[in-house]
């Protein structure tokens, strides 16, 4: 005590410097860093919406890519890319946990075509290991060749293959680059699955149509569907969040 | 009351210092809840944080028939519940793979006496159990256990006589003697 400031002698360097150091953040800090930090997640999203090119056939969504986009070949197409678009919109902003578009992969290889499958069980908003996959195709050596094969996605967002991560806990790569890995993974984490409307105890998949016309302050979300049913909730008939 | 809702409409302004004030006012609580539901610290650190930026984005759509704190607690109840689905399925599949990750609930350690109401807890189903810790923490009331949840008030009262009877029988199993 007496080393750092003798008595009478006032503060000396040290206490300022200590003081300052030591000093509790203002509390005006925190709403500001809450509101960069939102901001930043859903700029990097954003920039990536922005050069996003979606190009279909009549079956479903057939390219997903940074670029440019051929011009839909018919209505059916064109209604399919306006599809995808307005998911992948939801979807980057929170407010989607599945896709419905249909998907074609007719022209993807076999190989290619069951780890994209197999990369589509993992459920929202978790993350499995490239070697998860491989042992899950019956090709549990394969693991790099998994890797070249997610690398491949056509439909990336779509098809979750930024789910996969490696053995050791790192992102890998993406087509998009790892940082907007990192951001889809921090995404899935805040965006939950089941809502409920507690005006009419339906509990339906964040993304869901009805999910759109509900109220802000109606809106409840539950853990599972089971837990939804034992207080009185039902689940949606469209959106089928039980199957 | 009407204090807090004058607050709440600056913070729909974009008022940063009405929504530090906020922050300040209920982050005990809302931690106290979020701690009781997750277990760990950590955790109920990361949810309450989201609780709030969840709260500022969405202000505007507050509505003043709510009290201030039932909206908050719904909000974060939200975020505490979808982080419970979530280490569910992370739980089922680590017990699947034999252990290869850590079980995520493993790093909270209560006090020895609260050992084993920590356990029985951790039967009670999850609805019940989020019911349970709103009630406890800040002693809500019925009606705003329903306002919160989205239920009647009659599932509330039965969810917690539920869930405490499924309490005394598992502490009466493990031979616990205050119950």
């Amino acid at each position: 005590m007496c080393d750092v400031m003798d008595a009478g002698k006032g503060p000396d360097r040290l206490d300022l410097l200590l003081s300052d150091y030591f000093r509790p953040e203002a509390a005006t800090e925190l709403p500001r860093r809450i509101a960069t930090a939102a901001q930043e997640s859903r700029a990097v999203l954003e920039r990536l919406e922005s050069k996003l090119a979606v190009e279909a056939t009549t079956r479903g969504v057939s390219r997903v890519a940074v670029g440019t986009a051929a011009r839909p070949a018919n209505a059916a197409a064109r209604r399919l890319v306006e599809q995808a678009r307005e998911e992948i919109h939801e979807y980057l902003r929170g407010q989607r946990a599945f896709f419905q578009v249909p998907v074609d992969l007719t022209t993807v290889p076999d190989f290619q075509r069951r780890v994209l499958a197999a990369t589509g069980h993992i459920p929202f908003g978790e993350g499995r290991a490239y070697a998860w996959v491989a042992s899950r195709i019956g090709h549990p050596r394969a693991v790099r060749a998994v890797g070249t094969a997610l690398g491949r996605n056509p439909v990336p967002l779509i098809l979750p293959c930024h789910r996969v991560w490696r053995s050791d806990g790192s992102v890998g790569g993406y087509i998009f680059g790892a940082a907007v890995k990192d951001r889809l993974a921090a995404l899935e984490r805040t965006t939950p699955v089941l809502e409920g409307c507690t005006s009419t105890r339906i509990v339906c998949r964040v993304g869901c149509i009805h999910g759109r016309h509900m109220r802000p302050d109606n809106r409840v979300v539950f853990a599972s569907v089971e837990d939804a049913r034992s207080v009185g909730y039902r689940p949606c008939k469209r959106c089928r969040p039980a199957a | 009351m009407d204090a807090e809702r004058g607050l709440m409409a600056k913070v729909a302004r974009g008022d940063q210092a009405a929504f530090a004030e906020l922050a300040q006012r209920y982050s005990g609580k809302l931690m106290a809840v979020a701690g009781r539901l997750l277990g760990s610290r950590a955790d109920a650190e990361d949810a309450v944080q989201r609780a709030f930026i969840h709260c500022f984005a969405s202000a505007g759509s507050y509505d003043a028939r709510w009290a201030v704190s039932t909206w908050l607690y719904r909000i974060l109840t939200n975020v505490c519940v979808d982080e419970l689905r979530r280490r569910a399925t992370r739980n089922a599949r680590d017990e699947r793979s034999a252990g290869v990750l850590a079980a995520a609930s493993s790093n909270h350690h209560p006090p020895a006496a609260y050992l084993d109401l920590h356990r029985a807890l951790e039967r009670v189903p999850r609805e019940a159990r989020v019911l349970l810790a709103l009630r406890y923490v800040d002693g809500l009331s019925y009606g705003e256990l329903a306002r919160i949840r989205g239920i009647s008030i009659n599932t509330v009262k039965s969810q917690l006589a539920r869930g405490k009877s499924r309490l005394r029988a598992e502490l009466g199993k493990r031979g616990a003697d205050h119950v």
